[in-house]
């Protein structure tokens, strides 16, 4: 008979505990914001993968070299490098990078490709607002139009390569890359 | 290791002990695996971890890894195949092992190995018309995109076959239901199921007679996938597996390959992914938490949880890049370093979590409410969690210890202080209430590991460089981790391709969802659902 | 120029007696325009307490709400009931059609007879009943009609339990509802609700009896089970079935029993503060010196009084709703049956020897 009564006022009381709690939040303000009215305090962390792009300096000239390291290496086949062989003012035959196609729809955003390029050429940004009206807005030409390779002095290239990736893989990947096409 | 050679050699006598493998290993022929099985299961070892399916091309055959809750160190593993490929059949163990039960259902979906006397020979996976047996190396059956509905009778008709008197081979089909049963189908979509999982329950007006998990809904045959991957594709479907537990999977998998290929991998990455596998340990109990809370009505108790997993969410954002899915570690290391500000945070959300678990406690753990719907139903001896290989939080609410972190030491853990949070040592039974409270307590004890990590954060880089094309050499190689749901297990065989030849993922998910019927039993359709959540699985960790 | 209603209506009242001649037809009028006035005034408080309730719970969550639609998004509640009114209403194959849609607007006519029961202001009322509070509890009820047909009409076994459930739980907590408030008719010694007002002119009954605190208490969580909200909403019970008896109801047919939930709570909060809480009248103290203090309560109008009463009742309920988890069934069944009941027996009996010892 205790018990029963002990039960009830217990858990009467503890039923208050809880209510205290809510009621704490109630008059704390809230933790969620108005997304686009306060967009520009919403600022994602500098590592945030949230799209591929490829970076263009002043003079519209990127560091791709149409390789195809990264579509090869990317899980979903979310990159398309198309490419064109011509042949340059010194007579040489050289590879030249056509369009760029990056699909943010089937993109897992794993980094890979941007791990794996050897010239550093793609890189990921904080821009997160993907949304669009049609899916086929979802593919993106990364290299602007008229853009090409930047110019660097042959010393140089290999420089600009990250540490994790091998020296290596640059050329065995690519014969196996033009195979396919 | 010698032991349990000795003792390999006493169940199974003439049969030799393959040198050279991380685990002793034996192969037996179909016919002897139930003997040796049986004399395994009576030495002790009674928890199956892992029974993997694999095409050998000339023969099909299967990999049990067998673990022992006493001998907790030991695994010893099982190998047979049969050559036959038009009409393979083994035996099974599922009544040795309850927990093979499905695997061996998940072997037959993908290889078409039928097993003898396994009392339900459906399909897994895949829809009972599907043709074909993927997994098999010469599959190249097309299966067109199904537009009919997935028949009634491949759903409710367990086939089974037996040996009859004469020693051949006979099919038997039995019903799930009878036909005046009250069936009620919860899900594939369905508030409670957390995820597109398909029960179908059979009802007494509230009490719960029987439930039939129905697989399969967001299976993407993700080690199908994994079999024409390198090894660093396959890293990012790792975390889409247990996506709640990402970053541990990755982990493993990440360790897997580093092990199979003698990459040594320095001390700070160690520390700071099991900081990270840590808190996504946090981030998985905290939902965890809220969606127990939400399944039993108090949805603000849910919101509360998914505030404080924000914070976890943000510190991997900011030094991993990803939220959900951090895709941190990299074979060979982590693909950044942490950034400058990196322990202040963490110490600064190790206080602030130790209090939010305080406030937990007085929302929900003590409401009357909650605790009178949590106590004393779904009960789970240990035993039974044995044998059904219930592992992580599950298993050790009913007093099984059986946590990865302190049998087999990975990455940094045998370099911090923690206790296995146990509960009911001495009754050694379960119930949904110890299946709760053991998740809050886990938050503390990985805080504490967290914060000791923290402190000795050793300063010798993060990553090491590995070739540009990673290659194991053949083999087989198994790496088990402590995930957030239990003893998650990484297989690999390879043939020296820089594709895997075959992938297979230990689900603790599939085992957790197993445990459904035996302990919904008799109890009602509100205690399913707390079950349910108690068990916290993830559907796509099922269903890869 | 006074604030109360009731001399808005008088006004009216004169006007249609001064034009009209024949008696009859200005009562007809009369008749159209408080049928009217109800409606709109059931509508209106459905909408309030809806974007309420969603305020408040966001509020709870810390999070902000509905915040598109008008300032605050006090507007959303009108988008929303646009978008019900337009929505498709979802044809089944294999149900009673008659019952199926015959539910819905049970439900709703249980909760508008109530309506026409309540006291909103000093004399604005529809009907004033020598067993008011008889009426009140016993119209009330209708609604569980209405969600028993709704479970069993939809051929729906998760709307089966649903119902089987609703009916459980109603016809329980009804008599904990009953009881509580006959301790309130034996204090009040009328079940005449004008009666009971003015017996709370001075003191509310909550003040006037240790053992009316009590059954305030057990009248609030029953009236709380009976709408079928909070901790106590098994019928529904979105983790376990879904939604329960209108798991097959789409657009305005669901809207109805959506609308009648809002509706009950606030007809339950209503009663308790009629009943308990002294309804339209004003805060007095019944000592002398104090006749300021009462006469500035008094220029207040009775129906800010007496919304401002029952909304306070309905954050409680809120509160609670968002706080708890739900109820497993047996625990509701025992709650009631082991709990409630004894308690409100047992408050009966005191409160009658009470009434007995000290009036």
């Amino acid at each position: 008979m205790k018990k029963y009564f002990t039960d009830i006022f217990s858990g009467i009381w503890n039923l208050l505990k809880g209510m205290k709690i809510t009621g704490k939040v109630l008059v704390s303000p809230a933790v969620t914001e108005c997304y686009p009215e306060k967009r520009d305090e919403l600022q994602p962390k500098e590592r945030f993968r949230a799209e591929l792009t490829m970076p263009h300096n002043e003079n519209n000239e990127h560091k791709c070299t149409a390789c195809g390291i990264c579509a090869m290496n990317c899980p979903n086949q979310t990159i398309t490098v198309k490419k064109s062989k011509i042949t340059d003012e010194n007579g040489k035959p050289k590879i030249v990078l056509d369009q760029y196609l990056y699909d943010i729809g089937s993109c897992i955003f794993c980094g890979l490709c941007t791990r794996v390029c050897p010239q550093g050429a793609i890189e990921f940004t904080n821009n997160f607002e993907h949304a669009v009206y049609t899916r086929s807005k979802l593919i993106k030409q990364l290299n602007k139009p008229g853009s090409k390779k930047v110019e660097v002095a042959k010393p140089a290239a290999p420089a600009a390569k990250p540490a994790q990736a091998g020296q290596n893989e640059v050329a065995a990947p690519k014969q196996e890359n033009e195979n396919k096409q | 290791m010698e032991d349990i050679k000795k003792l390999l050699a006493k169940v199974a006598p003439g049969k030799e002990v393959a040198e050279g493998t991380q685990y002793p290993t034996i192969e037996l022929e179909p016919n002897e695996v139930r003997a040796v099985a049986k004399k395994l299961k009576e030495a002790g070892f009674d928890y199956l971890i892992n029974l993997t399916g694999v095409d050998y091309t000339d023969a099909l055959g299967t990999v049990y890894h067998i673990s022992s809750s006493t001998n907790k160190t030991a695994v010893v593993v099982l190998k047979t195949k049969t050559a036959d490929r038009e009409n393979p059949v083994l035996y099974t163990v599922c009544d040795i092992w309850k927990s093979a039960d499905l695997y061996e259902r998940e072997v037959f979906d993908f290889y078409g190995i039928r097993f003898i006397d396994h009392p339900d020979m459906r399909r897994i996976f895949l829809r009972g018309d599907w043709k074909g047996f993927p997994f098999r190396k010469d599959y190249n059956e097309v299966n067109e995109m199904p537009t009919t509905n997935v028949n009634i009778d491949d759903l409710e008709t367990l086939p089974s076959i037996t040996f009859d008197k004469e020693g051949k081979i006979v099919e038997k089909t039995k019903q799930l239901f009878d036909n005046n049963e009250y069936v009620v189908n919860f899900g594939p979509q369905h508030p409670a199921t957390h995820g597109v999982l398909h029960l179908r329950v059979s009802l007494d007006g509230e009490i719960v007679k029987k439930v039939d998990p129905n697989f399969g809904y967001i299976h993407r045959g993700i080690e199908k996938m994994c079999e024409s991957l390198t090894y660093p594709q396959i890293l990012p479907y790792t975390e889409r597996l247990d996506y709640l537990s990402g970053s541990i999977n990755r982990h493993a998998f990440c360790m897997c390959v580093e092990k199979a290929a003698g990459i040594e991998v320095p001390q700070r990455a160690q520390y700071i992914r099991c900081i990270f596998d840590e808190l996504t340990r946090i981030a998985s109990h905290l939902l965890g938490w809220g969606c127990m809370a939400m399944d039993m009505g108090a949805i603000t108790a849910f919101i509360y949880g998914m505030r404080d997993r924000e914070k976890i969410m943000d510190i991997f954002e900011e030094n991993a890049g990803g939220r959900l899915m951090p895709a941190y570690s990299i074979i060979g290391g982590l693909t950044k370093d942490v950034v400058p500000n990196f322990q202040q945070t963490i110490s600064e959300f190790v206080a602030y979590m130790r209090e939010s678990i305080k406030e937990y406690h007085t929302l929900f753990t003590g409401n009357p409410i909650a605790t009178g719907r949590m106590h004393n139903v779904g009960w789970l001896t240990k035993e039974t969690a044995v044998a059904l290989g219930t592992t992580g939080p599950t298993g050790r609410a009913s007093g099984w210890s059986n946590d990865v972190r302190k049998i087999a030491p990975y990455a940094a853990y045998d370099k911090v202080k923690f206790k296995e949070v146990l509960r009911n040592t001495d009754t050694c039974k379960g119930d949904s209430f110890d299946r709760y409270i053991i998740r809050l307590d886990e938050v503390l004890e990985s805080l504490n590991i967290i914060e000791q990590l923290n402190e000795n954060l050793p300063d010798d880089g993060v990553n090491v460089k590995v070739p540009a094309i990673v290659k194991l050499p053949e083999g087989e190689y198994y790496q088990r981790a402590e995930s957030a749901r239990g003893d998650f297990g990484v297989y690999i065989k390879s043939d020296g391709n820089k594709n895997p030849y075959r992938v297979k993922f230990r689900s603790p998910c599939m085992t957790l969802i197993s445990a459904l019927d035996p302990l919904c039993k008799g109890e009602k359709i509100a205690d399913l659902i707390t079950i349910g959540a108690s068990l916290d699985y993830v559907i796509p960790c099922a269903d890869r | 120029m006074s604030l109360e209603l009731i001399d808005g209506i008088n006004k009216i009242h004169e006007f249609l007696t001064s034009n009209i001649e024949a008696a009859w037809v200005v009562s007809l009028i009369e008749y159209v325009l408080v049928g009217l006035g109800f409606l709109t005034l059931y509508a209106l408080i459905a909408l309030f307490l809806i974007i309420f309730e969603r305020k408040i719970c966001a509020y709870f969550q810390c999070r902000l709400g509905p915040n598109r639609v008008g300032p605050w998004g006090i507007f959303q509640v009108f988008a929303d009931m646009v978008k019900i009114l337009i929505k498709e209403i979802i044809p089944l194959k294999h149900n009673d059609k008659l019952l199926f849609y015959a539910a819905p607007f049970i439900v709703i006519m249980g909760s508008l007879l109530t309506f026409g029961g309540l006291q909103f202001a000093e004399g604005v009322h529809g009907v004033d009943f020598n067993v008011g509070v008889f009426y009140l509890l016993a119209v009330s009820s209708i609604s569980i009609i209405g969600v028993m047909l709704a479970g069993w009409s939809s051929n729906n076994k998760y709307s089966l339990i649903g119902a089987m459930r609703s009916g459980a739980q109603v016809i329980s907590f009804e008599l904990s509802a009953c009881l509580s408030m006959m301790a309130i008719v034996i204090l009040g010694g009328s079940m005449n609700l004008s009666d009971l007002m003015a017996a709370q002119e001075d003191v509310w009954f909550i003040f006037q009896s240790p053992f009316t605190v009590v059954a305030l208490v057990i009248y609030l969580i029953a009236a709380h089970a009976e709408t079928n909200r909070g901790p106590f909403d098994l019928p529904e019970a979105e983790s376990e079935l879904t939604a329960g008896y209108h798991v097959e109801y789409s657009g305005i047919t669901f809207g109805f029993f959506y609308v009648g939930e809002y509706c009950n709570l606030f007809i339950n909060a209503a009663i308790g503060t009629l009943v308990f809480l002294g309804g339209w009248q004003a805060f007095h103290l019944p000592f002398a010196g104090c006749e300021g203090f009462n006469a500035v309560m008094d220029a207040i109008p009775s129906y800010v009084w007496m919304f401002g009463k029952t909304l306070l009742l309905i954050f409680l309920s809120l509160w609670v709703r968002w706080t708890f988890p739900r109820l497993r069934i047996d625990q509701l069944l025992r709650l009631e049956w082991k709990i409630m009941l004894p308690f409100s027996l047992a408050n009966i009996l005191l409160m009658a020897i009470w009434v007995a010892l000290v009036k």
